[in-house]
């Protein structure tokens, strides 16, 4: 589903990526594990096209597409969908404003008739139950007065509506209470664990693998995968440390 | 009961008199050189012929004249100034004193006893003292080369040789047009062009001394660099000129101290200082203002007209302004940066405080041509009295300047419910990417505020000058240690008899 | 009496050709909201026409203004606002500019006596070679302790060759007084246009919503909010 070949991508003048690759196939769930600074949040951003993260070297193909000529909207309506470690906050439009809007840009950028008010809302009041979000957060502004939980959970929301065939969830675990992430876990392997679909997980720390088993788990450091293994890797890691790894 | 009434008494003429006695009020005796009385062609020449200017200076000043006299004088929405008489005053007066000075020993002792007077820093002073004296020994001082002007002319300059072995060029203007015409020719008059303002037209025609100041390419200038005017003469306006050019990547702290004494007439000060700061070159420029604000029913003191404005021309230059002003009647001033290097950098650190029934109009203007250029403006104002204390500034940032980059913050603070606090910012913006914020508080002393600092043992006036000194110390941190020690005083001292 | 000038301070960035077209300009509107009483009203600016009220507010009276300002070459809307004692004034006012339109809002607001509260909110957004300006003043007399007073003015351009000029001053005689003004001038936040687009919304379309959150709220309380907030809506909708 996603080839990444020899990634360098600069933040600024910066160099922060340098030479990353990485494959993963439909039904995959891959973690990629890291200290601080090694390019985590880096490779989410780049994945989406967020401007200001340049790629200088490399490739990546997406369902045989080329992801980095497409616009950040045109990712999204591939099916490759970002989910953020900060949660932007949009005063003055209303969550169902916001998703409505963007899953028929969407819909309308793969040839598919729009929503209609009534079909969306019977989506969206069905992902947001599941996730243990009533329908008043729904039309509350996007993330306006939220907590960092919430936010998340705000999130996982908005996978469930949009339904992509890629997710990249970036530190979805941080900030979240231990029946959050319950919560939160439940709902990636509800909407995500399926023979068509695939998820890159970036996380600090194990503990969201305890709920959300990956299938393969990398380690990103100096802006490189230097090591691949199973779930077991993530609870060396945890065990050891990364300094322990590098040495 | 009579003794009683008399001791009170005593004690309430005591009390009037030191709040009526301004530190500074007293007038010294020294021979002065006049020019005639009154403003014409001739005062022009007069002024020329006496600094043995070369003849494209006096074509200079004269073309300057006739523009003045085509100008009409300003009228400004928030400040009150009665009309002045050009012609009821002297343009140039100079101590009588020897024609070539090379240090402070030469000076006539009574302008010496001037400065000690005026409390020029006591640490200068002993730095002074001490660098006749060699400099074995002693602790390792901040060092301040001195450039004293004394009404109009410019008396010594010290540790010249120091600044001569590193190429700074550190001079009263007459010496510096006498002695490097091309370096001043070039950009004197560039930043604040002749015909900029009425005042400024004025300072061009009968400027009678100044500093320049030239650091060359590299160059940290190895000492901090000042000049203390003074208004000595009765009826005397005084004129200077400054102008300052840090080539590339140098860097220079200048800080200019004034004081006048006590006059009965109001004495007209237009000054015209002229910064210019090429690639990766800063300069910093410090001033503490305490001329005599007249007294406490609004009679005297200085007006004070002046034109301070930078050139931030190269990448990455820098100017920063810093000022306390405590003194004058009328303070009319905007210390202003053009930002036309790409990242160049200008800020305006501002602290105004107004009592009895003194006028000040102040602030900045930031011109941003430059991409990526930056601005900080931190303005504090304090009114007391019957005075009228008001901010007035402009951001612009033209179509093609990207990423530009302002921060205003003007706070102020009232005393007594008899004056006033004014802010009139402008902000013009031609460009998408700039991000301009303003932000603007108006408060007073809090009684929670007084009864707390009175409970822990100061008396109101200490209070007062506690919570003001907080108030502003924002601004008093950036200037060099000696000048805000100094300048923390003067907030104290400007501010006796505001508190009832 | 001649029509103004630029070197008139509240006339500095108008369309000084267009006010001489229009001068003579009728009286101002006046309006007298009396002790205890409330007055709302919507000015809708959009057909290039210059609006000016002098409304006078009474001991413990409200007023409250909603405007947009999007129509015509040149549009104008003056207020001169004068508060009793313990009197509330509240402004939202939106203006919207592209192609060479000149749009401006002048507010005076003078609290006259003591107690008195109000509030501005002002938001601009300009497009093509448009000028928007916002000069608002806030004036507290001399015995008019106890005022509280706040103003945000926020403008937005779209365009290089836009320009938002803005003056929010204050003039203060009184010392126990509340004036706290924030003015800021910038672009859309790039996160949140970034965030958007990560969701599969078109760059217009993203840019449309930020706006939309940009001048949200203003019109809040209004009796025509909606009809208000659609009318803002299209007029973004025609400049992205």
């Amino acid at each position: 589903m996603l080839q990444i070949n020899n990634l360098h991508a600069n933040v600024g003048d910066k160099p922060i990526l340098k030479g990353l690759t990485l494959s993963l196939n439909a039904g995959e769930i891959h973690a990629i594990m890291g200290p601080n600074g090694a390019g985590k949040s880096t490779l989410g951003y780049v994945l989406s096209g967020r401007p200001g993260y340049e790629v200088t070297e490399g490739s990546v193909t997406f369902n045989g597409q080329d992801l980095l000529a497409l616009e950040p909207h045109e990712r999204a309506a591939a099916g490759l969908f970002l989910g953020f470690q900060y949660p932007v906050e949009i005063p003055g439009v209303s969550n169902v404003q916001f998703l409505r809007e963007a899953l028929n840009a969407q819909r309308k950028y793969r040839g598919e008739a729009p929503l209609t008010g009534g079909e969306f809302l019977k989506v969206a009041r069905e992902q947001a139950g599941a996730l243990g979000m009533d329908m008043d957060m729904l039309k509350r502004p996007v993330n306006v007065g939220f907590s960092g939980g919430e936010k998340k959970r705000n999130e996982m929301v908005q996978m469930g509506i949009i339904d992509p065939a890629l997710a990249i969830l970036d530190e979805t675990d941080s900030g979240l209470d231990i029946d959050a992430l319950r919560t939160v876990g439940d709902g990636i392997n509800r909407i995500m664990r399926k023979p068509d679909k695939a998820v890159l997980l970036i996380t600090h720390y194990q503990r969201l693998l305890d709920y959300v088993k990956p299938d393969f788990v990398h380690v990103l450091d100096g802006g490189r995968i230097t090591r691949t293994g199973g779930a077991e890797l993530a609870l060396e890691l945890e065990r050891d440390g990364y300094k322990e790894l590098a040495a | 009961m009579t003794d009683d009434i008399e001791i009170k008494d005593k004690a309430a003429w005591d009390a009037a008199e030191k709040v009526a006695d301004y530190e500074h009020g007293w007038s010294s005796d020294i021979e002065t050189d006049f020019a005639p009385k009154g403003l014409n062609e001739d005062t022009v020449r007069f002024i020329s012929a006496k600094k043995n200017e070369p003849e494209w200076m006096l074509e200079w000043r004269l073309k300057a004249f006739a523009m003045w006299k085509t100008m009409e004088a300003p009228d400004w929405a928030k400040l009150n100034v009665p009309p002045i008489d050009y012609q009821d005053a002297y343009y140039y007066a100079a101590p009588k004193a020897k024609p070539k000075l090379n240090s402070l020993d030469e000076v006539d002792p009574e302008i010496l006893r001037v400065y000690e007077k005026l409390g020029i820093p006591i640490a200068e002073q002993k730095l002074l003292a001490g660098v006749e004296g060699g400099e074995d020994g002693g602790l390792p001082q901040r060092r301040v080369a001195v450039d004293a002007v004394f009404d109009s002319v410019s008396v010594a300059t010290t540790f010249r040789a120091e600044l001569d072995r590193a190429g700074v060029i550190f001079r009263s203007i007459s010496e510096a047009i006498k002695e490097y015409p091309d370096l001043v020719r070039k950009y004197l008059g560039k930043i604040v062009p002749m015909h900029d303002n009425y005042f400024a037209t004025l300072n061009c025609a009968v400027f009678s001394d100044g500093t320049f100041v030239y650091i060359p390419e590299g160059v940290r200038c190895p000492m901090e660099l000042s000049t203390y005017f003074r208004i000595n003469a009765e009826n005397t306006g005084q004129f200077e000129r400054t102008l300052i050019v840090a080539d590339k990547g140098s860097y220079v702290s200048y800080l200019e101290g004034c004081t006048a004494p006590m006059r009965d007439e109001n004495q007209l000060h237009a000054a015209v200082v002229e910064l210019v700061a090429l690639d990766d070159a800063e300069i910093k420029y410090s001033t503490v203002q305490n001329w005599y604000p007249g007294d406490a029913e609004g009679k005297g003191g200085i007006y004070n007209f002046v034109t301070k404005r930078a050139l931030c021309q190269g990448r990455n230059s820098k100017v920063s302004w810093t000022q306390v002003e405590t003194g004058s009647a009328v303070t009319w001033k905007y210390p202003s940066c053009v930002l036309n290097g790409e990242n160049s950098v200008g800020e305006f650190y501002s602290v105004a405080v107004t009592n009895n029934h003194q006028q000040a109009d102040t602030g900045t203007k930031m011109i941003h041509n430059g991409k990526g250029s930056r601005s900080t403006i931190v303005s504090k104002g304090i009114s007391a009295g019957h005075s009228n204390n008001t901010y007035r500034g402009l951001v612009r940032v033209a179509p093609n300047a990207e990423g530009v980059r302002n921060f205003t913050q003007c706070d102020s603070l009232l005393l007594g419910s008899l004056s006033g606090a004014h802010t009139v910012p402008y902000i013009e913006v031609r460009n998408p990417s700039a991000q301009i914020e303003h932000e603007a508080t108006t408060s007073k002393i809090s009684d929670d505020q007084m009864f707390y600092a009175m409970a822990r043992g100061l008396n109101a006036e200490e209070a007062v000058t506690l919570i003001v000194n907080g108030f502003a110390k924002e601004v008093l941190q950036q200037l060099p240690m000696e000048f805000a020690v100094e300048a923390q005083k003067l907030l104290g001292i400007s501010l006796e008899g505001s508190v009832g | 009496m001649s029509a103004p000038t630029r070197h008139n301070e509240a006339w500095r960035y108008s369309d000084i050709a267009a006010v001489e077209a229009a001068w003579p300009l009728p009286a101002p509107e006046s309006i007298i909201v009396p002790a205890g009483g409330t007055f709302a009203r919507t000015i809708m600016q959009d057909s290039g026409t210059i609006h000016q009220l002098d409304i006078a507010i009474g001991k413990g009276a409200t007023a409250a203004i909603h405007v947009l300002n999007i129509g015509g070459d040149y549009g104008r809307v003056e207020l001169n606002v004068t508060l009793h004692e313990k009197a509330d004034f509240k402004l939202g006012a939106v203006q919207i500019g592209g192609g060479t339109q000149t749009l401006e809002v002048i507010t005076t607001v003078t609290h006259a006596e003591p107690g008195a509260t109000s509030s501005q909110i002002v938001r601009s957004v300009l497009a093509g070679t448009a000028t928007g300006t916002y000069l608002g003043k806030v004036a507290v007399a001399r015995d008019a302790q106890q005022t509280d007073s706040v103003q945000s003015v926020k403008a937005m351009l779209l365009d290089r060759s836009a320009t938002a000029n803005a003056k929010p001053e204050l003039e203060i005689y009184a010392d126990d007084v509340k004036c706290a003004h924030g003015c800021a001038i910038g672009e859309l936040d790039a996160m949140g246009l970034f965030y958007l687009q990560a969701r599969g919304i078109t760059p217009a379309e993203a840019k449309k919503l930020m706006l939309q959150a940009f001048v949200a709220g203003v019109f809040e309380g209004a009796a025509d909010e909606d009809a208000l907030t659609e009318a803002a809506l299209a007029k973004l909708g025609d400049l992205v």
